[in-house]
């Protein structure tokens, strides 16, 4: 028993060590974070300069001067907002469909390997045309307001995620299901105990992908056809030569999807916890 | 020796599997009987089919011909009444220690409140209080096999089934399990199979060996072990072991195939 106790204590402390790094790792954020932070306030000068010079063209390039403007203008009356509002919640709706109809069908793939082989050729030869391909037919079907976005970014994201989901399933630990079977599990306990769980990474970093997919149907959607959103402000401006409002809207995407991905992450460590369990041990190189 | 019905019987089983070049004939007319509460380990060359074996008792694989008999009675595999530990601790990562451990009777549907409480107990006797909240991931080698250990335990199956539990680790975490598996089998009155291709284990651990021929797997030839000692640390130091162990060894050709 003495073994034991000398284990447990050796075992508790090697679980306990993370915790000690924690601020040097705080620290590490911080310098990471102010080096960014100085690249790209050195880019916005050299582009400013650059354009000052006449260099470059400001009328083809914009200027960050320029961009400032146009965005506190954006910001003031409204607009800014109310675009990225529409592109945001065209994606997110889109995004939240697609992945999880096509995760729910992948994963439900899994129940009946006769039907998954019967529909595996279809869902290839889908998968295989490029979805904003459908982009004028879902327009003339669901109409220029955001659904027809929706639509778009549904349409993106589904397949993706079936496909994931479908493969993540079929390939779910072999041991860990004979383990379930010899205990005596019905096929419904094999699916809710061991394929959704072990499926559920791979379905979640389909997630982080598909929220960009998210974006981009939304926007060409926006592009072809709207009144609203990110992809229309740079659509029209653009038609208009103004470049300093294009990189309002560009920036603002690259924004919003930003915070989308920094969001789907959050998700991610709170419904895999099993997965950060040792984050805190890096070997130096 | 025994005159009651066995625990378990294997009689005539046959299992082929179909192959690119041919079908695979891998058990041949296996029979061999396991009483209550005995600890019979089955060791062979490797490819003689100690692992269809398992899986064929376990329920997971039909065999072609023959029959599995427990208590007597003609049964179609042992699932949902077996334990049944691999070198792999197949701890599901996802699940805590504590989830882990009531995995089996949560299979079952045996309420949640009773089986945590009941695993708590197990977690505190087997040395892993503290750890009952923390992912497998997080422990060493021998720790995840006692979480293993502990729920095949809990679930108290009428037959436990091991497949080189301990071949992974290293040799002082082997022995101390072996120990932790010796007694709890004795506290708990279980009726164990080993199955292994090392020879030493099967002595310091077994009541009987059952010793596999090469493929097709048939039953070669029964060794019932004497020795009384209660560690399997003991066993080995025991002066009858090395007879044992070479009597074993002989009837695997093991000395024949030495340069060959």
């Amino acid at each position: 028993m003495d073994e034991v106790l000398a284990r447990q204590s050796n075992d508790a402390e090697k679980i306990k060590r993370p915790a000690k790094f924690l601020t040097p790792q705080l620290k590490a954020t911080a310098s990471t974070l102010s080096i960014q932070l100085g690249m790209v306030f050195a880019f916005l000068l050299i582009w400013q300069f650059v354009v000052e010079r006449g260099w470059i063209s400001a009328f083809l390039a914009g200027s960050p001067a320029g961009i400032f403007s146009k965005l506190l203008e954006a910001v003031n009356n409204g607009s800014l907002w109310d675009n990225a509002k529409a592109t945001v919640i065209e994606a997110i709706a889109g995004f939240l469909i697609g992945s999880l109809l096509g995760s729910l069908l992948g994963l439900s793939l899994w129940y009946s390997s006769f039907f998954a082989r019967v529909v595996e050729p279809f869902i290839v030869a889908i998968n295989s045309v490029p979805k904003i391909a459908f982009a004028p037919i879902v327009i003339l079907w669901f109409g220029t307001g955001m659904v027809s976005k929706i639509m778009l970014a549904t349409s993106m994201t589904f397949i993706i995620a079936l496909i994931a989901a479908y493969e993540a399933a079929k390939n779910a630990d072999r041991d860990l299901q004979s383990l379930m079977l010899a205990l005596g599990s019905t096929k419904h306990q094999l699916f809710f105990k061991v394929v959704v769980p072990y499926s559920l990474p791979a379905i979640i970093a389909t997630f982080r992908i598909n929220i960009g997919f998210g974006l981009v149907g939304a926007v060409v959607g926006e592009f072809i056809s709207s009144s609203h959103g990110l992809g229309h402000m740079i659509f029209t401006a653009s038609s208009f030569y103004d470049l300093d409002t294009v990189w309002v809207g560009l920036f603002t995407l690259m924004l919003v999807g930003f915070i989308l991905y920094y969001v789907v992450d959050r998700v991610e460590r709170r419904l895999l916890p099993w997965k950060q369990a040792d984050s805190g041990q890096r070997f130096r190189v | 020796m025994n005159t009651a019905v066995p625990k378990l019987s294997l009689r005539n089983v046959t299992k082929t599997f179909p192959a690119k070049g041919g079908d695979v004939n891998v058990l041949n007319k296996l029979s061999f009987d396991v009483y209550d509460q005995d600890f019979v380990s089955i060791i062979g060359p490797s490819g003689c089919g100690k692992s269809t074996v398992f899986n064929i008792i376990a329920g997971l694989l039909h065999p072609d011909e023959g029959e599995i008999r427990m208590d007597g009675e003609v049964v179609n595999g042992l699932r949902g009444k077996v334990g049944y530990m691999l070198q792999k601790d197949l701890l599901f990562p996802w699940r805590t220690v504590l989830e882990n451990v009531v995995l089996g009777l949560e299979v079952r549907g045996t309420p949640l409140s009773e089986s945590r409480e009941i695993a708590m107990e197990y977690i505190y006797t087997y040395g892993l209080a503290g750890f009952e909240h923390a992912y497998p991931k997080a422990l060493s080698g021998g720790m995840k096999q006692r979480v293993a250990l502990i729920r095949t335990l809990i679930y108290d199956p009428q037959v436990i089934l091991l497949d080189e539990p301990f071949s992974a680790l290293d040799y002082q975490t082997r022995l101390y399990l072996e120990g932790v598996l010796v007694e709890a089998v004795e506290t708990f009155k279980k009726t164990v199979i080993l199955v292994t291709h090392d020879i030493d284990e099967a002595v310091a651990l077994s009541k009987r060996v059952v010793v596999l021929s090469s493929r097709p797997g048939t039953v070669k030839a029964v060794h019932e072990i004497g020795l009384s000692q209660r560690t399997p640390i003991e066993s080995r130091s025991d002066p009858r072991f090395s007879g044992y162990f070479h009597a074993l060894c002989a009837e695997l050709d093991i000395q024949t195939k030495v340069g060959s």
